[in-house]
């Protein structure tokens, strides 16, 4: 049986990272060849949900690098892609994928060595934990289920609001001049994170069948209360509706989200 | 337009003489290009960005009417130009190129493991491909430039650059808040090295900017309000009795300059008499006001390089040259006078304060060195003297000094207007008050809005010598939009879906260049002349209302999950 | 008359200098001595007091003169007469022969690879070696092999032509001749830098004598991961990694013994860089830097003094070391200093020691001064026309100068001034354009 050879995806930007991976190439540093280099302008352009689709399309990898912090080409962008990757890997963590698989680090335009290293080390990092578990002929289908009610979390407004005012938060103040400290913050974040992620788990689960409290409890691992909860809040969303009942047992339906 | 069709796209692979073509399996890649969705050609040529190698690709996009074209050779970083030029030649707009790395990023890398490396550059090839399928054409917006400066402060270093402005032949307005010209030279009494008169040196520079008929001189006069972009400035300055008039400019210099500190509170001063800055100092031997010295007591680093908490811990620079030129100054009008200066670090740089360090010891200046931790103290005696008691670390013993005259070397800190202009201008200040720069090594005198420019003593703590030249710098880079008469500006910008924004405010607050405006509608709106291409609001945009020209979410994911197989 | 500018030395505020005139329309030769523009950047590790990775920031502006169709490049090239005056002046240059084809060379380095021949690398400071025919670094711009006659089989013994044979683009030459090239420019800027004092000299430093004393450009090059060692810090004596290392500041610098009076400005705060990196690399490795006045004079250079001490243990002693003996049995460096805290004789032991040279101007300068009329200050910089008003100009008018060929400074400051030359030199323009209309 042939070696798994894991697909990583890696998003570099163009002014230190890709630079990097061409200084190693310039200096002939060989590392495995199995990194699939996409170039963007500046690692802060890698919204959330980029990553997402491309788990979700099998990578078995994704590796974001920035110039290092301070010194972001576009004064900090990096420092924004930080905040986003720290969610990202919170929301990878209730999927069901491990979190490991997606890494975020910085090499300037003069690491060559350090790219080849890194490229190393995480090729070696997904050779151990195998393949993805949504790759291949038999995809498993809760975590792609998982992965896609990710993606739909990642797309909400409040929880992109949240991430994108993190540096504001945690390091100047809000405008009642308050500074809120970084363990608050990512409390609430969590919070924000698991509620979102549950209600998008529950409007696609709904979206190809009404279910019950009791069906969705099981189909999340929740408890019924909590399921109820996220109910009572999706329902005032307008995300969800009473299909039917049955016996006494409401139905619960996906409705289209404008 | 070629877009609305199906695009038809050319992909040419680079064997690069030996440097791709003797590990990867080029014949193979051409081959395989052929077979992916959408090429409509594909060739292998030796060295694609020879001459030979660019016509090949001219002649291809006409013969096949391509309409998009995918290089894979080297790396776009050093070639993307070159490409897009071949491109734009055979009239195929330059953003409808693209480029495959199969060299710094396979051959090189992977030499032992020619099959992989050549698997590696087939996947990097149909990357390519995806992405360039999705490109569109694109616009580099023009915009014609003013060729007008506006030059906020009328001191040495904002009259360098006026005049250097006015001698590129554009027009120049130069405001100043006082009611004349000279900033600081108004107040110095001699100028290091030379020791020139300040007061000629004022002369000079004044005599020549009321005689250039390019300058107009706005005294009494501060800026109100500032609006725009580079080439666009509009800019209204009242003077004092509130009369306004609006300035249309197409550069901003900030040349505000920068105050000395009043030290209140520190060795007595405020309270005592005789306990004065160096600046007052040079007034009153400029005003012939100082009487007969005895002994003199110049302390330095007074409320800089502080080490405390929340202090101000910059080194003003030019503070132990004053002290060396005011002492030398002291002992020339007065000889008997026995003049000490109590520091820390003898910041004497460069060619000439060196020579003027050694001046001053042969001149009989006493040069005692204290540590931060143990500084002096100055007790008044009777008679309106006063003591100075120093731990001098070189003989590693304090010593006791008597001074009728104690003057304190104190930084140079940021003036107050600044703050209200770097909220109007939207330029940033640094931590330690100064005006931010756009990078701290390469732009020293660009901000990071285009178009504005600051230099001298508003940027940080200089001599009037390193303030002119840094003055010519700031006139080099003004004039560099206004000699084009317009900027074109990148067309990798972000663009806004209105219909979907809501006017959170998050791209505002996170785009580093304030390119993000909200319009009357409290609709976020980009100016394309300020982006520059991070994408870091569209990937942050609550709404998803933000797409990134040339890439897209979609272009993007194209590009990546084309190097995967499934779902 | 002439609407073009020359620019002499390519280093970063030649290159400064050079992309500003181009940006505004003004077309540009620049010249540079050495086959690659770069200058003393591209050989740095990291700047202060950012951090920022030199050639990083520094080669897209590189690149840049390269592409831009506004800028000749002239390397290996150097001036030889200079006629005429400003607006009109005519510059005779002469190119040395590479021994390459710059049309057909694609800067492959298979020739490179193949030359039997080593000698000492100029780029990293002799540490390393290069072959005959070579590109003094990896992002040399522009990036096409030079044969060093010197070296080379072929010209010194008539024999090998291996590069020639295995060239793929056919790009060698042995029968290339200098060119001479005459130029007609309105202006000329002079930004030919520095070089570094050897202290052989100083016996009492042991550079030359003792294996593992150093210089700071000799550092910069073992430190900077692209140098000979990788970026490895290693002992020159046994290559093992330093436990301890010692800075010496203001090596044959204000000095009275006549060698270099002047401050070289930069060594202070490259000093106090260099020990972060040291902290950075070898966290265990104790760090001292020896000085007289700690010069952190600059725009955040202060705080960056601050943190070395505070976050990376970096330990300043206000010494002048009297003497540096050596164990010839360990090649450890014992350093013979006043403690001026106690007045005491001390000894400091370590592995290994930096000595920070006085940065002087070039030789080259003097020659430049002939064929220009120039005037030279007592150092051997380029004299400003007025050290107050005019730093700028020269004696000369439409020739200016600009970063440390002027005077001491670092490159914030070399950036800037070289920026004013461009100014100076657009207004040049303007100004006898307009005469020449009249």
């Amino acid at each position: 049986m042939s070696e798994f050879e894991p697909k990583i995806i890696g998003f570099l930007c163009n002014w230190c990272s890709y630079a990097g991976a061409d200084l190693a190439g310039v200096s002939r540093i060989q590392y495995p060849s199995n990194i699939r280099v996409v170039r963007v302008m500046c690692s802060g352009r890698i919204d959330p949900i980029i990553p997402l689709e491309v788990f979700v399309k099998g990578a078995d990898g994704v590796l974001v690098l920035g110039c290092h912090p301070a010194d972001c080409h576009y004064i900090e962008g990096n420092l924004y892609e930080e905040r986003k990757i720290k969610m990202l890997k919170k929301l990878l963590a209730l999927t069901g994928l491990e979190p490991e698989r997606l890494r975020l680090d910085w090499v300037s335009a003069s690491e060559g060595q350090r790219f080849a290293q890194i490229v190393t080390e995480f090729t070696d990092q997904i050779k151990k934990l195998g393949p993805s578990p949504v790759s291949g002929e038999k995809p498993n289908q809760k975590i792609l289920e998982n992965l896609r009610a990710a993606k739909k979390a990642a797309s909400d407004f409040r929880l992109r609001v949240l991430v994108g005012r993190e540096r504001e938060l945690t390091e100047k103040c809000n405008v009642y001049e308050e500074k809120i400290s970084q363990e608050e913050f990512d409390s609430v974040l969590d919070e924000v994170v698991k509620n979102e992620f549950i209600r998008q788990k529950i409007h696609l689960l709904t979206q190809t069948q009404p279910l019950s409290v009791r069906a969705l409890a099981e189909a999340t691992g929740m408890k019924p209360a909590a399921v109820l909860k996220e109910i009572v809040n999706m329902r005032r969303r307008n995300m969800i509706t009473v299909d039917s009942i049955e016996g006494t047992t409401p139905l619960f339906r996906a409705l289209e989200v404008e | 337009m070629s877009e609305n069709k199906q695009p038809r796209i050319g992909v040419f692979v680079c064997y690069c003489g030996v440097n791709i073509g003797a590990v990867i399996n080029v014949p193979e890649v051409v081959e395989y290009a052929k077979t992916l969705p959408n090429v409509a050609h594909a060739e292998g040529n030796l060295y694609t960005c020879s001459s030979d190698g660019l016509s090949k690709i001219k002649e291809a996009i006409k013969k096949h009417n391509l309409t998009r074209v995918v290089v894979a050779s080297c790396t776009p970083r050093t070639h993307e130009t070159l490409f897009r030029g071949a491109c734009e030649e055979a009239g195929l707009n330059k953003y409808l190129f693209h480029m495959a790395n199969i060299r710094e990023h396979s051959s090189w890398v992977h030499p032992k493991e020619p099959e992989k490396a050549t698997e590696k550059a087939k996947e990097l090839v149909r990357m390519a491909v995806a992405k360039a399928a999705l490109l569109e054409s694109q616009v580099e917006p023009e915009i014609s430039v003013q060729p007008s400066a506006l030059v906020i402060g009328g001191g040495v270093s904002g009259m360098t650059a006026a005049l250097s402005l006015a001698r590129q032949d554009f027009i120049v307005h130069l405001v100043e808040k006082e009611d004349e010209l000279g900033g600081k030279l108004k107040e110095l009494y001699k100028l290091y090295p030379s020791n020139r008169k300040s007061s000629e040196v004022l002369e000079e520079f004044v005599q020549a900017v009321h005689s250039n008929p390019k300058i107009t001189v706005h005294t009494s006069s501060t800026v109100k309000n500032a609006e725009g972009f580079i080439g666009n400035f509009k800019v209204t300055i009242a003077d004092h009795e509130g009369k306004e008039e609006k300035l249309d400019v197409g550069t901003i210099i900030v040349a505000t300059g920068a105050n000395v500190l009043k030290p209140s509170g520190m060795y007595g001063y405020g309270k005592r008499k005789k306990v004065i800055t160096q600046l007052e100092l040079e007034n009153l031997i400029k005003e012939n006001k100082l009487r007969k010295p005895k002994d003199v007591a110049m302390i330095q680093c007074v409320g800089a390089r502080e080490e405390k908490e929340g202090g101000r811990n910059y080194c003003s620079r030019i503070c132990c040259a004053v002290a060396i030129k005011n002492a030398l100054e002291i002992k020339e009008l007065f000889p008997d006078a026995e003049v000490s200066i109590l520091y820390r670090d003898m910041q004497a740089y460069g060619k000439d304060f060196e020579e003027q360090y050694q001046k001053a010891r042969e001149n009989f200046i006493q040069f005692v060195r204290f540590d931060a931790e143990k500084p002096p103290e100055v007790i008044p005696k009777p008679g309106g003297k006063y003591r100075v008691i120093v731990h001098d670390v070189l003989i590693n013993n304090t010593i006791e000094l008597d001074a009728d005259m104690v003057v304190l070397s104190t930084p140079l800190i940021q003036s107050e207007e600044a703050k209200e202009l770097s909220r109007m201008l939207k330029v940033p200040l640094g931590t330690d008050g100064f005006f931010f720069e756009a990078h701290v090594k390469l732009r020293p005198v660009d901000f990071a809005t285009d178009g504005i420019f600051v230099c001298g003593t508003a940027h940080s703590p200089k001599t009037i010598s390193e303030s002119i030249a840094q003055a010519y710098a700031a006139a080099s880079r003004a004039g560099i939009p206004m000699a084009l008469k317009q900027v074109r500006t990148e067309a990798i910008t972000s663009i806004i879906n209105e219909d979907l924004c809501t006017g959170c405010g998050t791209c505002i607050k996170i785009c580093p260049y304030n390119a993000i405006q909200k319009d009357e509608r409290g609709i976020a709106r980009v100016n394309d002349v300020l982006c520059k291409g991070c994408g870091v609001c569209a990937a942050s945009c609550p709404e998803k209302a933000i797409t990134m020209r040339h890439f897209s979410d979609a272009q993007v994911l194209a590009e990546a999950t084309a190097a995967l197989g499934g779902n | 008359m002439s609407n073009s500018v020359l620019v002499v030395g390519g280093g970063i505020a030649g290159i400064q200098a050079s992309l500003d005139l181009a940006n505004r329309g003004t077309k540009v030769y620049l010249v540079e001595k050495t086959p690659s523009i770069g200058g003393r950047m591209a050989q740095l590790d990291k700047t202060f007091p950012t951090l920022d990775c030199s050639i990083c920031i520094l080669a897209p502006k590189m690149i840049e003169c390269l592409r831009h169709p506004n800028i000749t490049l002239l390397t290996y090239s150097e001036v030889k007469e200079v006629n005429g005056q400003a607006g009109d002046f005519t510059v005779k240059i002469l190119q040395h022969p590479r021994y390459v084809d710059a049309e057909k060379c694609t800067g492959c380095g298979t020739c490179m690879e193949k030359c039997p021949v080593k000698a000492p690398n100029e780029f990293d400071m002799g540490l390393g070696n290069r072959k005959a025919v070579y590109m003094p670094f990896k992002q040399a711009v522009p990036l096409i092999a030079t044969i060093d006659s010197e070296h080379c089989l072929y010209f010194t013994k008539g024999v090998c032509k291996v590069c020639q044979k295995v060239c793929p683009s056919n790009a060698i030459n042995y029968e290339q001749k200098p060119e001479e090239t005459v130029l007609n420019v309105s202006s000329i800027v002079l930004a030919t830098g520095f070089d570094t004092f050897n202290p052989s000299s100083m016996k009492e430093y042991g550079y030359g004598r003792f294996k593992n004393v150093i210089l700071s450009m000799e550092f910069e090059r073992l430190i900077c991961a692209s140098g000979p060692t990788g970026g490895h810090l290693l002992r020159p004596s046994d290559g093992k990694e330093p436990k301890s290392i010692v800075f010496v500041q203001c090596v044959g610098s204000r000095s009275q013994r006549g060698e270099f009076p002047y401050c070289s400005s930069v060594c202070c705060v490259y000093a106090t860089k260099e020990s972060i990196l040291v902290k950075d690399h070898m966290p265990e490795t104790e760090v001292y830097i020896m000085y007289i006045d700690m010069r952190a004079i600059g725009k955040g250079f202060q705080e960056f003094v601050d943190k070395a001490k505070k976050q990376y243990d970096v330990r300043y002693v206000k010494a002048h070391p009297g003497g540096i003996a050596e164990d010839p049995a360990t090649n450890r460096l014992q350093i013979y200093y006043e403690d001026i805290k106690t007045g005491e004789m001390k000894r400091l032991c370590t592995d290994m020691v930096v000595l920070c040279p006085a940065l002087i101007p070039k030789e080259d300068n003097k020659k430049i001064a002939e064929a220009t009329g120039l005037e030279l200050d007592e150092y051997g910089f380029f004299k400003s026309k007025n050290q107050l008003t005019a730093p700028i100009d020269t004696n000369i008018p439409g020739i200016y100068i600009c970063g440390y060929c002027q005077s001491p400074k670092d490159i914030p400051e070399s950036v800037a001034q070289a920026s004013g030359a461009a100014a100076r030199a657009a207004e040049t323009i303007t100004c006898t354009t307009k005469e020449a209309k009249r």
